[in-house]
């Protein structure tokens, strides 16, 4: 019997404002004349809904599950951020979002490597290629310790701050900080665990037969050994580093005996004190910026190629992320080839200006004006007004990026979502 | 009455001598009570170069300051014999520390120049935080007029990895705001050489600052043997690479890459080869800046092994004090000539190729004999090996030094006094000789500064010389670059609306009857060199960086004198205190900061409202 292959592919994109959530459905022939379909959740997240709207994460999951019909064959959560997988969360009346998608029983969970528990430092033995993932692991978790840190020490500093450097610092501590209860749920809600990296085999393909899957990224350092070896500083013991002060209260609280405190601050030391307060918080909003960089370059980076046609979701990777397969990789040249071909891009972190490397865009040959059949399509699931700013020229969306989309390919932003239904389905005949 | 003995000029101080990871030989920190300038302290430290401001931003706390006692005239040092558990865990050590750290290497720069020097910011007092922020990091910044040093966890041991009680790190930062006071345009973004040349000086200077502690020298040297030998064996170039004497900052490396011993840098090993300078590896400003510190430290480790090999005492054993000598004399005099040099090299876009002529001719200046030690052949040599060649061809008696200034200078309109202090009257000579000089007509020109000083010479005389910086500043739109000489990259990397800004300039240096002896220059005019900055900044992203310029006029809050006028035109007396502005109103936010932590890319951009 020859292998039955999809005849379209609907993608919903649900309005969560500033975050990710994808439906897809790979529709095949039907069976014993019942129609059969594969559901597919790529991530669930928000951090900020837009201002009028009157729903939350809770309704996109029931919504999620009425458009699934109850059953999800597998869930793919990008990367570890807030604004992806806090739909994820559950509480302890079980009426949580997480608890509504948990019930809808994956058969898969497909995550990055770096999210794999069994590389928790204390559960492996350091070996060889296994020592080398540990000490990363252990880099993500110092780094949720620095998050952790900034978003306490902008609770701290309160109103002493700048109102746009406290929300900044307050906005990327939260997003990375790990939730712990989204986490959970993704480890358990599905039968099956995943954890990919570039090149790696997944069993997605035995969930969707006649369709190819290319995991592009991210590499692993293992893959990147040539590279490590030209970098002066290990990076991820950078993390550990600033980890273990931040996770160490009692040394990084108190340096040394209360009685050599002051206990008045006087006229003389104010000026400085105050200017070394502001050093010691643009410090900290380089880390955490840094460190926001770093989890986005943990996104698991799909293709989905069926029907001569081909599907990009790429999370939030950004260029360091993209490298490797665009440059490095042995495959190089053959991804290019690959992604050239792309017909559907997911629009890589909200729009932001750094995650849809130029590199990239300039590689898709099926750019052109909206009105032609050929030209491929991206979506981009964000909401304005929450992250970067328009005289930084870091808005989120860039401005001139979703120019440029709109220019060149048939382009849809979530915003367009102003009520129910609380999504935007487009269908792709294969 | 009979007159009292005038009050002692020095006192001394105890410092870590490296950081807290060297030990001697009975197993305790080393240290070195160190001569400073005496002077009267406030509670701080407080002296009239050094404020040290004890705030912890981390924790939000101040510590409390170091108060001396004082007898005879100076301070007493309560630390001199403090246990190694005291050092640690007393803030006002640190604070003693550091205050007397920065004061030994400000000392040994204004010994070299004959001059007192400026920090860049305008006031007296450098401010220092010793327990800024809990980072593993340390840093100057000119904005905030200080000093600050982080302190972090290794978490090997769990214990606290003070970055004020590394010598190397405070020397090294120290270092920076000396050579911001000194060439305040060496901060703004130009090519990978000059951002490398703050890093790679930082790190000479404070590694030359070791030699001058002879019993840690001997201590280094002999394995703290306390035999007064030291083996030939440890002497040999090869050996005395691997010496900690030049490995920076230990502690910090150790807790930072988790590995013991390592130091943060440790750049005399980089092997010689011409190829690293154009590697991509070696255009990160700190790694290239060690291209550098491999260069010269080099070419001292050489002299030093040379100089010592007529000290034997017997068979592979050399006596340990002679050794120290020798090498501290050679030392002194490198660190002498490569502050000197600062004077020597022009005020913007400074190139290695450059520092090393001036180094040259700095030296050739006060030292002409070279006999002893050849350091001027030693160190042509050695930068070569590592791609250097001097900016300067020189002659044949003395390579890579500057080209004596030549012209018919008039000085009919200027006189010889002012010449030597004043800023417009020395202006007032560059106006009048702008043909002379070659400057380019039609752009905004500035004296930056006028500094005259008096060096020791070895001849016993000392050497009077006026060293002057001017700097021209072109500020053209992208459209407008080809028209005047230069490439325009890219419009991808640089768009049509930022603007450029080409800075040229030099440095006169004139001897002590007033006539111009060099004009050390990088000029608007050099079209190729101004080209491949412009290029080198369009790749690295720096104009998409830049907000656009913006056509409309900036209205800015009107001088006091101006609303004065205003005001009695406008028949306007309203008083403040008619109004609600004193009336509870929200907090004020504190303005949002920018570091100006080796931030090469946002020095252009405050100043966007002045040419200076």
């Amino acid at each position: 019997m020859p292998t039955p292959k999809p005849t379209s592919l609907s993608i919903r994109s649900y309005q969560v404002g500033f975050g990710d959530s994808f439906l897809l459905t790979f529709h095949y022939p039907k069976v014993a004349g019942k129609p059969k379909a594969v559901h597919i959740l790529v991530d669930c997240g928000s951090t900020a809904m837009p201002a009028a709207a009157t729903h939350s994460l809770d309704d996109i999951a029931q919504q999620i599950a009425t458009d699934c019909g109850g059953k999800l064959d597998a869930v793919i959560a990008t990367h570890r951020h807030a604004d992806h997988i806090n739909g994820f969360g559950t509480n302890a009346a079980g009426d949580n979002s997480g608890d509504i998608l948990a019930k809808l029983k994956p058969a898969l969970v497909v995550q990055p490597w770096t999210e794999d528990p069994a590389l928790a430092p204390d559960a492996i033995k350091p070996t060889g290629k296994l020592k080398a993932l540990a000490a990363h692991t252990r880099g993500l978790q110092a780094m949720h310790a620095c998050a952790a840190l900034a978003a306490d020490e902008a609770a701290r500093l309160g109103s002493a701050l700048p109102e746009r450097t406290r929300k900044q610092l307050a906005f990327l501590g939260e997003t990375n900080l790990a939730n712990l209860s989204a986490v959970k749920n993704l480890m358990t809600m599905g039968k099956k665990n995943e954890y990919l990296s570039y090149g790696a085999k997944t069993g997605l393909t035995k969930l969707l037969p006649g369709v190819k899957i290319h995991v592009l990224g991210p590499p692993t350092p293992a893959d990147y050994s040539e590279i490590e070896k030209q970098r002066s500083k290990d990076k991820d013991e950078f993390w550990h580093l600033l980890g273990a002060t931040a996770q160490n209260p009692q040394t990084a609280r108190a340096p040394f005996d209360k009685k050599f405190a002051a206990k008045t601050r006087p006229a003389h030391a104010r000026w400085f004190a105050q200017r070394v307060t502001a050093a010691h918080i643009q410090q900290r909003l380089e880390i955490v910026r840094a460190l926001d960089d770093a989890l986005n370059n943990t996104s698991l980076i799909l293709l989905f190629e069926v029907g001569g046609k081909k599907f990009l979701f790429p999370g939030d990777a950004q260029i360091e992320n993209w490298n490797y397969a665009l440059k490095d990789a042995p495959e190089a040249a053959a991804n290019c080839k690959l992604l050239a071909a792309t017909d559907f891009y997911k629009v890589g972190h909200h729009g932001s200006l750094n995650a849809t490397p130029k590199t990239l865009w300039k590689l898709f040959a099926k750019k052109g004006a909206p009105t032609k059949k050929t030209t491929l399509t991206t979506v981009v699931s964000t909401m304005s007004g929450k992250h970067g700013s328009t005289s930084a020229n870091t808005e989120v969306p860039r401005a001139t990026l979703v120019a440029e989309l709109e220019k060149n390919s048939v382009f849809f932003t979530t915003q367009r979502i102003k009520k129910p239904p609380l999504f935007e389905k487009r269908d792709f005949p294969l | 009455m009979m007159r009292s003995l005038p009050k002692p000029r020095t006192q001394k101080l105890t410092i870590i001598a490296q950081d807290p990871s060297a030990k001697d030989g009975a197993g305790r920190i080393v240290r070195a009570r160190v001569e400073i300038p005496a002077e009267s302290l406030q509670p701080g430290p407080w002296g009239y170069r050094v404020q040290v401001v004890d705030f912890d931003a981390a924790t939000d706390t101040l510590w409390k300051p170091l108060e001396y006692k004082k007898r005879n005239g100076i301070v007493e040092d309560p630390f001199a014999t403090a246990s190694d558990a005291e050092l640690l865990a007393d803030p006002r050590f640190h604070q003693q520390n550091v205050y007397a750290i920065i004061m030994r290497v400000l000392g040994r720069f204004e010994f070299a120049l004959g001059r007192r020097v400026s920090w860049s910011f305008g006031g007296h007092q450098l401010k220092v935080a010793p327990h800024a922020t809990a980072d593993a990091n340390a840093y100057y910044s000119k904005e905030d007029e200080g000093l600050f040093f982080g302190y972090f966890v290794d978490p090997a041991t769990n214990g606290l990895v003070f970055s004020c009680l590394s010598h190397d790190v405070v020397a090294h930062e120290t270092t920076h705001a000396l050579v911001d006071g000194l060439r305040s345009r060496y901060t703004d973004p130009s090519s990978p050489d000059q951002a490398a040349f703050h890093e790679g000086i930082s790190d000479v200077v404070a590694l030359l600052s070791i030699f001058s502690l002879r019993e840690v020298m001997a201590g280094l040297l002999s394995g703290w043997k306390g035999t007064g030998k030291v083996s030939a064996k440890k002497l040999s170039p090869a050996s005395l690479r691997q010496s900690a004497l030049f490995a920076l900052a230990e502690q910090m490396g150790s807790a930072m890459s988790q590995a013991r011993g390592q130091a943060l840098r440790n750049s005399v090993r980089i092997v010689q080869n011409p190829a690293l300078i154009s590697s991509a590896e070696y255009q990160e400003p700190h790694r290239r800046g060690e291209l550098l510190v491999a260069a010269m430290l080099n070419a001292l480790i050489e002299i030093w092994s040379e100089r010592v090999t007529g000290l034997f005492l017997s068979a592979g054993e050399l006596d340990l004090s002679r050794v120290v000598e020798e090498g501290q004399r050679a030392a002194d005099i490198l660190l002498t000539m490569s502050i000197r040099a600062l004077d020597y090299c022009p005020p913007v876009h400074l190139g290695f190729g450059d520092y090393l002529s001036a180094l040259v001719t700095a030296d050739r200046e006060i030292r002409p004999d070279d006999s002893t030690y050849h350091f001027r052949a030693r160190l042509l040599a050695s930068f070569a090996a590592y791609g250097i060649k001097p900016s300067s061809p020189g002659d044949a008696e003395e390579p890579g030094i500057w080209t004596a200034a030549s012209g018919a200078f008039s000085h009919e309109r200027s006189h010889f006094e002012p010449m030597q202090r004043d800023a417009d009257e020395v202006f007032r000579f560059i106006w009048e000789n702008r043909k002379e000089l070659d400057l380019t007509e039609g752009v905004y020109t500035e004296v930056q500064s006028v500094r005259p000083c008096i060096r020791a010479g070895g001849d016993g005389f000392s050497l009077r010389e006026t060293v002057v910086e001017y700097v021209q500043i072109l500020r053209l739109m992208p459209p407008e670059l080809t028209d005047a000489g230069y490439t325009r990259p890219d419009a991808e990397l640089l768009p049509d609306d930022r603007e450029v800004f080409i800075h040229g300039g030099g440095t006169l240096i004139f001897d002590e009857w007033g006539q111009l002896k060099y004009h050390v220059h990088n000029r608007l005019n050099s079209y190729d060199k101004q080209s491949a900055r412009i290029a080198y900044l369009a790749e690295s992203g720096y104009y998409l960086a830049r907000r656009p310029k913006s056509e409309a006029v900036r209205v800015t809050r009107q001088g006091l004198f101006s609303q004065m006028h205003l005001n009695r035109g406008l028949n306007r007396s309203r008083k403040l205190t008619d109004t609600w502005a004193g009336a509870k109103a929200p907090p004020q936010p504190v303005p949002a900061h920018v570091c100006g932590v080796h931030s090469f890319f946002t020095t252009e951009e405050e100043n966007d409202d002045a040419n200076a």
